[in-house]
This record gives C-alpha cells, structure tokens and sequence, in this order.
C-alpha cells in the first residue's frame, strides 16, 4: 500500500505525533537514521561494542519511555544523545564505581597549554588506508586514548558532525569549551598517531611493492 | 604582531573548520609559509579530522539493527 513512501515523507515531528497517538511502530522510521549515533555516543565512554550496543538498546528503549517528554526544543537526534551519554555514565558507574570520572568536573583547567609534538614530515595518510583494519583499529585506540572529556566531544565533532552549538547544548558546556577540548583532542590525536605515521604503518604496503619507488 | 607556534596551535581548529577572520587567516598562513612544524601540525589534525570522518570508522556492528528491533518489538511491542 505504498507505506513506505508515505513514511519516508513523515517530518520528525509528524512521526512523533504518530507515535504518541498510537501508531508506536513508527518508532523504528523515527530512530532508523540515529542509529549509528547513539551508538557511536555510547561508544565514546564505554569502548566496547557489547556494551555500547547494549547501551544503545537502552538509550532507544529509554526514548521510547520518555518520548512524551520530548517537547522539541531541542533536535530528536541530539536528545537521543544525550540520553544515550547518560545511560553509558550509569553503565560505566557500575562498571568502575571508584574509578569513575564525572563527565561534568573537569579535572584539568581548560585553560592549560597542550604543546603538540613538532613532527616535521607527516605525510597524508591516504582515505584507501581505512580499508585496512589494522588501520581502523588504530585509530580507535588513539581515540580511547583520549581523556574522556576531550573523546566526547571528539566523537560527537568529528565522528558524529555535529556543530559546535549543539555539541555545546548537549554536553551542557559553552561553545568555548567545546572548541578548547576539540583543539586538544585533534592535537592529542595527530600526536599519538604520529610514530605510526612515521614508520609506515598508515600507509598501503602494496605502494612500496611494485618497485615504482621514484628514489630507487 | 607575527603569530607565534602557540599562537597558530590555539587557532588549528578554527584554521581547519574555516572559522577564523580572514585577517586570522593571512596571519596564519604568513606564519606556515616560514614554519615547517605548524605546517605539520596543521596537515597532520587535518589528516585525522577527514579519517576520522569517514563512515567506515566506528561503523554499527553487523546486525545491530535487527538486534535492536527485537529488542525494542519484545519489550515495547509484545
């Protein structure tokens, strides 16, 4: 009957005015293109993919719950998040009660200078490069790596592509803070990927096998 | 004033987002045209920044969605 169609053409809030007025499998329409970044946000604490996707489930169940809720001043995809983000820190209590390290205290200044390595030959590292896995391990590590406020704003900035503005309004931080911890995760980033840069691992190995090497 | 290293490392962000002024800009690239290590600084976040972009990093497990679905259609929908 054409459903599909009709329901591609469903704005969010339609959607969501459906949903609470019965027709709850539009849900899935609804959080279809969210998927991957709930997932991604529960990633960014968790650094799991069990635990992150269980998280996801709770996030998108918890939605659900709370979906009455949802007044639209905010976007849909950014109060998924920030629910998403809650459900991971409630995990990730249990996980390391004492361990734990709030999201909203800051234990470094924002303000410290971080003083990235001076490398003087990177060279690009080649899009083809992620075909790797190896490649891709790599640089999720890198990003583990990362204090955890600096990796969530990371993974919501330049995995996610969310704006400043809204990484801002999710995380509850200014714009400024956002753009600091951004400026100090890339820098941190580009550091801890440099040696494997340097010794080659970044790069395709069949380009140094076809003997096309110029300086050879 | 001539930017100083610090000065362009504060700014990376806004180089590569394009969101500096464009008198920032001139500044700024006045500085890489003489400073071999911002330069690589610079190319360096940009090269993680367009990686780190790609789809193919952090990608949904296989079967997430159908996990997903019925988990929501056995606690939600039954």
């Amino acid at each position: 009957m054409g459903g599909v169609a009709i329901r591609v053409m469903l704005s969010e809030s339609e959607l969501i005015r459906r949903i609470l007025s019965g027709e709850r499998e539009l849900y899935y329409d609804l959080i279809a293109p969210y998927e991957r970044m709930v997932y991604i946000s529960a990633m960014s604490l968790l650094h799991n993919e069990t635990e992150a996707e269980d998280c996801a489930q709770d996030a998108f169940l918890k939605a659900f719950c709370h979906l009455p809720e949802f007044k639209g001043e905010s976007k849909f995809g950014s109060w998924l998040v920030r629910i998403a983000l809650n459900e991971a820190k409630m995990k990730l209590r249990k996980m390391r009660a004492d361990l734990y390290d709030s999201l909203d205290k800051a234990t470094e200044g924002e303000d410290d200078e971080y003083v990235p390595q001076t490398l003087g030959d990177w060279r690009e590292i080649p899009s083809e490069a992620l075909e790797r896995k190896e490649v891709r391990e790599l640089l999720q590590k890198a990003v583990d790596k990362l204090p955890e406020r600096y990796r969530i704003v990371f993974m919501l900035r330049e995995v996610q592509g969310l704006d400043v503005a809204i990484t801002a309004q999710i995380l509850g931080v200014s714009k400024a803070v956002v753009k600091t911890r951004l400026v100090r995760a890339r820098l941190q980033m580009k550091d801890m990927l440099a040696p494997a840069v340097k010794n080659g691992r970044l790069f395709s190995r069949h380009l140094f096998k076809k003997g096309k090497n110029p300086w050879l | 004033m001539a930017m100083t290293c610090k000065d362009v490392w504060r700014e990376v962000s806004n180089y590569i987002d394009n969101t500096i002024s464009p008198e920032m800009r001139h500044e700024l690239e006045l500085h890489l045209s003489y400073c071999r290590h911002c330069t690589a600084i610079i190319d360096g976040v940009r090269n993680i920044v367009v990686l780190v972009a790609d789809g193919r990093l952090f990608s949904l497990p296989a079967g997430f969605s159908a996990r997903l679905r019925a988990r929501l259609d056995k606690e939600l929908f039954s």
